[in-house]
């Protein structure tokens, strides 16, 4: 509204000149600093990153090799050699089930809440308790599932610690999928209406390919996350030396709780297998960015 | 049953991926060292076994569980080192086949007494480690443990230490005492040795943890204690004797009940074990043991099973297990710093062991 004044003001001063150089030299030393100031948070964000991944790349690259992907853990923590492959197939069982489970319930959740809850009471009930549970401490979740299925069915297991993962990326893949579907302008779902199709219709070609990028984003987070905790696993899925590859039978184990386990020895075998884990973890969470990127990109609706 | 069968062909999709990892690393039982093959007198078994408890024998379970794989090739036996009270709640729970632990089940970790026997395993000394510029040799009697652990002595030239220590030239440095932060057996036994060798002095009393005085340290685990005692001039803790050597700590001779000071080893310990009263059920208390070789702070460990397992293939692998740690697994103790179970012992354990009903 009171952008209608401004052409008739700019118009009877004449074009301003916008160049760096009509700045005044005051404005120009603050516009430096902050430039500067910019410069100095993206550096402190950089390098912690820069030193984590080369202290895990220098300690863990050391013991890698195809034998420590592929072998079994071995039962005595002082010994050397051995590998991390029963924990390299937990994290990608338990962690892909998880994801399984909880994106495609936190997005059909999500497209509810934008497109057909509003501000309806459900969705609001829905929408709190969503942030309710994001404040979940995981050990907690851990926990819950300890109580309400390990001890129903009597063992622990590898999807007991998926069914814990999924708890705790639910809420982060429901809320940050509806920012995104909140950021599909309006516009495009009236012209779809206008063009007859229905509100389904509109929702899965429009809407969705328009917001995919950004549910990929949230999904990753999610799943990145729930990749490296350890204190659910811990709980709930027991320990395996050997691979099991049945989520629903026997115990497992996950590179987080190996991370843990053998980090607080000190023995140094241990502690190399430790970094390693560490590398292997990183690789994998890297792995599944590049693998969602690319498929989401497959859908999404081309720039221009 | 409807559930497994829909998981297999969920799995079939997921495995696939994982398939490709495992590959070699998923069958490679058969070529452990040392499998004896057919001949061995636990081929025929085969099955699963779960367990988990106290960490402190950790080490010496996973050398056994691996010298096993070698014997009984189709059996899987897995310890998880959750700590004893974990441990004694999932057995109770029916999530373990056994449970490891180094403290007596009591009346509030879940499991029914009369459903359960103990099964001793090793025993290992608790050492009081110290970090002392100059002294290399240090004795100290119960009393004067007690005294500096509760912090009435508070340097080291303390006339009480150096009574202990004749002809010992002592620093006036301060002494900083390092304790187990966490809930923990080595604490429980440590404080029971105290309170039973110096009733009169010792006033923390004892349990899985004590209050110890605002001044002395806390440390997770027996490495956290091992690690503010390396690095802290005038330090002393109580450590596992595998932890302090893993550490290279310096360890004080204790003076035992027959009035001699005993350097922490495992001769010391089997002789501890020896001269301790053994109670019918098998729960024995080997601290502050009679006997002139016998280091006088010695942590038991046990491992708990089913009096009955309702299953007799399950029985026969519990038994097949534990008949195996109890014989050819003992030799494995002292490579990795426990002290074995003396013979008279042994005996009654794996008597113990065949109570088990199917």
């Amino acid at each position: 509204m009171t952008a209608t004044a401004s052409p008739a003001t700019r118009s009877a001063a004449g074009a301003p000149d916008l160049t760096r150089a009509a700045l005044s030299g005051r404005r120009r030393f603050t516009n430096h600093l902050a430039t500067a100031a910019i410069w100095l948070a993206v550096l402190l964000a950089v390098v912690p990153l820069a030193l984590v991944i080369y202290e895990v790349v220098a300690k863990g690259g050391g013991v890698m090799n195809m034998s420590f992907l592929t072998e079994d853990i071995p039962n005595s923590y002082r010994r050397d050699g051995g590998g991390m492959a029963p924990a390299i197939v937990g994290t990608l069982l338990i962690t892909g089930a998880a994801a399984l489970m909880a994106i495609p319930l936190g997005v059909f959740g999500a497209i509810y809440l934008n497109e057909y809850g509003k501000q309806r009471p459900l969705a609001r009930v829905i929408r709190l308790m969503a942030d309710v549970m994001t404040g979940v401490p995981s050990i907690v979740m851990g926990l819950f599932i300890y109580i309400s299925w390990v001890l129903l069915v009597g063992q622990q297991t590898g999807f007991a610690g998926a069914l814990a993962l999924a708890c705790l990326m639910l809420p982060v893949v429901i809320r940050s999928s509806e920012e995104m579907l909140r950021l599909v302008p309006d516009e495009l779902r009236q012209a779809s209406m206008a063009l007859g199709a229905r509100k389904w219709k509109t929702t899965l070609t429009v809407v969705l390919p328009a917001a995919i990028s950004g549910i990929t984003s949230g999904s990753l987070l999610a799943v990145a996350r729930a990749a490296g905790e350890t204190a659910p696993i811990i709980i709930v899925t027991g320990i395996v030396f050997s691979p099991n590859v049945n989520l629903f039978d026997g115990f497992n184990t996950a590179l987080p709780a190996q991370i843990f386990r053998n980090a607080s020895q000190p023995f140094e075998a241990a502690q190399d297998r430790a970094w390693g884990a560490a590398l292997t973890l990183i690789v994998i969470v890297l792995g599944f960015t590049i693998i969602a990127r690319l498929i989401s990109s497959r859908f999404a609706i081309k720039e221009r | 049953m409807n559930r497994n069968v829909l998981s297999r062909r969920v799995l079939a999709g997921v495995a696939l991926a994982a398939l490709a990892l495992t590959g070699c690393g998923s069958n490679d039982n058969s070529s452990e060292p040392g499998g004896s093959g057919g001949d061995s007198a636990y081929a025929n078994l085969s099955g699963e076994l779960k367990a988990s408890g106290a960490s402190f024998p950790d080490a010496y379970y996973q050398e056994v569980v691996e010298a096993f794989k070698g014997e009984a090739s189709d059996v899987t036996v897995t310890y998880n080192a959750t700590g004893s009270g974990t441990g004694k709640k999932q057995f109770g729970e029916g999530l373990v086949d056994f449970a490891g632990t180094d403290s007596l089940v009591k009346d509030t970790d879940g499991v029914a007494a009369g459903s359960f026997l103990y099964v001793p395993t090793v025993a290992a000394p608790i050492t009081v480690s110290y970090n002392l510029e100059g002294v290399d040799k240090l004795q100290l009697s119960a009393d004067t443990l007690a005294k500096i652990f509760q912090t009435d002595i508070k340097t080291w030239d303390d006339a009480a230490i150096k009574a202990d220590n004749p002809g010992v030239e002592l620093p006036s440095t301060p002494i900083t005492v390092a304790h187990r932060s966490d809930g923990s057996g080595t604490t429980s036994n440590f404080t029971k040795y105290l309170a039973a060798a110096a009733p009169n002095t010792w006033k923390l009393g004892s349990g899985d943890t004590v209050a110890w005085p605002a001044s002395t340290q806390g440390g997770e685990k027996n490495t956290g204690v091992a690690q503010i005692v390396s690095q802290t001039n005038g330090a002393v803790g109580y450590v596992d004797l595998s932890d302090a050597k893993a550490t290279g700590l310096k360890f004080a001779a204790i003076k035992n009940k027959d009035g001699q000071f005993v350097e922490p080893s495992l001769e010391g310990t089997t002789a501890g074990l020896e001269g301790a009263e053994i109670a019918e059920d098998l729960s024995y208390n080997p601290l502050d043991a009679a006997g002139a070789n016998a280091y006088p702070i010695t942590a038991p460990t046990f491992i708990i099973v089913k009096t009955s397992y309702g299953d007799a293939a399950k029985a026969e692998l519990v038994k097949g297990f534990l008949t195996y740690l109890l014989n050819d697994g003992q030799e494995l103790a002292e490579e990795v710093d426990f002290a074995p179970l003396p013979a008279s012992l042994k005996e009654k354990a794996l008597a113990q062991v065949d109570k088990i009903q199917g």
